[in-house]
């Protein structure tokens, strides 16, 4: 692998925005479309709200150690915001009003399912009301959030598809695929992961959960390839890209973790739910549990794999 | 006429005051931009780099002979100096190139080409990278955070990543020098002569220039290098 300049501590920022962004995106349709209702307890939105914010703000924090002036002069982190033909400055622009917009969705989520912690905030903040019209707070927080979550996803993307010295890169079909990644893995944490975990004793209520998975898996093997031929045909340096990734440095990280514990084992456990009928919970862990690790395998292989045109 | 005006690069601006060597050049400058112009105008159809080179608004032009240069690496090292750059970092690489089937190796020195178009300007967040109004591209070390995205966005490789100061840096053409009317220090240090260095109104460098001769390292990249200038090797050798 090359990882020039960038590595590890990008991909996991990467792996980590594009999975908050999921979440938010997953949690705030279920909420808007009112299927959040549908049962007392939902432990989509409350894992899928409650976790993107500080998914991207452990990211963020990754990000400035990553900087040459974040431990120096954090400070000059301002500067970021200055450059509006920057595509890192639409980000920061961008995270700057999701995570506030995420910690809000989640702070309303988490207090809908437990009201005992108003009741305790009443104690000291007597102003406070005896409750508060969450949903139509939430549905104004999902509407706005789920832009600024669309925009998080697709933006880690654009971040490496402007820069056309890196060919592997600069193809428009790379934010698609941070976008159906962001997608799945943020699936796989607040509706396998999630729904499995925190209530083990109901099975699965999402009946179509499978088909939705093995639907997306399809899609991102499909995009995928259509990344690595489009890369291939382009010769050069992105082919060689694609080279170090199949058969290369890469090639051990991409066919275990990538292609044999991101899509094939999660496809075949969802084919097995499917025709099972339900959605159990080992499946669940299982398949959730390898899609979210084989998103930071994706995102590291692909900043890693990055030849630089010849000079 | 309407087609020369345009093809012929507007008065440079510059930092300090010389309007009387100014106003000396200025008549060379015309009769030389007009006839390049004019030979730009005829010979684009066939000089797929002159277009680029006739749109690029640079006081300066650094050219470096590939004939002459024997990779010595004394550029290098004057530039580390006159820098103050710690161990593993250089503002100027050399690549290898050639082979010995094809006529021998040779080295291919790059440095900050002062892209017109810079990506690594676009790219930068923190707008630390910027134009002078030389045309000479330049970074504030003091509003650097260090993302590294520029070195990532270069075609040239020319953005270095200094551990020490948590900046990207990269050669400024020795701009001090260079206003106060010396050289960079590559230059006065490169011992057989391949570096040539001067205004573009010079009647020499003009006449390097408008002859085609000295080409701009890959303008394919888009970027419109705006100061550094290659004249490729004879023997058919041309990097890249």
């Amino acid at each position: 692998m090359t990882e020039h300049y960038w590595g590890w501590l990008v991909a996991i920022y990467l792996f980590l925005g594009g999975m908050g962004a999921g979440a938010f995106l997953i949690a705030a349709v279920i909420e808007l479309s009112g299927k959040r209702y549908e049962q007392e307890y939902c432990p989509t939105t409350l894992v899928g709200a409650g976790v993107s914010g500080p998914l991207i703000v452990i990211g963020t924090v990754l990000l400035i150690f990553d900087l040459g002036a974040g431990l120096r002069e954090p400070w000059r982190i301002v500067n970021m915001f200055t450059n509006w033909s920057s595509v890192m400055t639409w980000g920061i622009w961008i995270l700057s009003f999701f995570i506030p917009i995420a910690f809000v969705y989640g702070v309303l989520e988490v207090m809908h399912v437990y009201p005992g912690i108003l009741e305790w905030l009443r104690r000291w903040l007597r102003f406070l009301p005896e409750t508060l019209p969450y949903r139509a707070i939430k549905r104004v927080v999902c509407s706005i959030g789920i832009l600024l979550a669309l925009g998080t996803a697709l933006y880690t993307g654009v971040l490496l598809s402007v820069v056309q010295a890196v060919p592997l890169w600069s193809t428009p079909i790379l934010p698609v695929l941070f976008l159906i990644s962001a997608v799945s893995t943020g699936m796989a944490l607040s509706l396998d992961l999630s729904a499995t975990v925190m209530v083990p004793e109901t099975p699965h209520r999402f009946k179509r959960l499978p088909v939705i998975h093995i639907a997306l898996i399809g899609l991102e093997i499909i995009v995928l390839a259509v990344f690595f031929y489009i890369s291939f045909q382009k010769g050069g340096e992105a082919a060689e890209s694609v080279q170090l990734i199949l058969t290369g440095a890469g090639s051990l990280i991409f066919w275990v973790m990538v292609a044999g514990l991101g899509l094939v084992f999660p496809l075949v456990l969802n084919v097995y739910a499917l025709l099972r009928g339900s959605h159990g919970h080992v499946v669940g862990i299982l398949a959730g549990a390898a899609i979210v690790v084989a998103g930071l395998f994706v995102r590291y292989l692909i900043v890693a794999a990055a030849i630089p045109v010849t000079v | 006429m309407k087609a020369l005006q345009r093809e012929m690069p507007e008065s440079p601006k510059v930092g300090i005051s010389e309007s009387e060597e100014r106003a000396l050049s200025r008549r060379t400058f015309l009769k030389v931009g007009v006839g390049g112009g004019l030979l730009v105008a005829i010979a684009g159809k066939w000089m797929p780099f002159s277009e680029a080179m006739a749109q690029v608004q640079s006081d300066y032009a650094l050219i470096i002979d590939l004939n002459k240069c024997t990779g010595c690496g004394a550029c290098t090292e004057a530039c580390n100096q006159r820098n103050n750059l710690p161990e593993g970092v250089s503002y100027i690489h050399r690549i290898e190139k050639g082979s010995e089937l094809d006529g021998g190796c040779w080295c291919l020195p790059v440095q900050c080409q002062h892209c017109q178009d810079a990506p690594c300007e676009t790219v930068c967040p923190a707008s630390a990278t910027y134009h002078h109004p030389s045309g000479v591209v330049l970074v504030n070390e003091k509003t650097c955070v260090g993302c590294k995205y520029c070195a990532i966005a270069c075609p040239y490789e020319a953005r270095v990543y200094n551990e020490e100061t948590g900046v990207v840096g990269k050669c400024w053409l020795c701009l001090d020098l260079v206003l106060g009317g010396g050289r960079p220090a590559c230059v006065d240090a490169c011992i057989p002569g391949a570096r040539i260095f001067g205004r573009r109104d010079d009647p020499e460098i003009a006449e390097l220039l408008n002859s085609g001769r000295a080409q701009p390292l890959h303008p394919e990249f888009g970027t419109k290098p705006g100061v550094v200038y290659y004249i490729f090797r004879e023997n058919g050798a041309h990097a890249g």
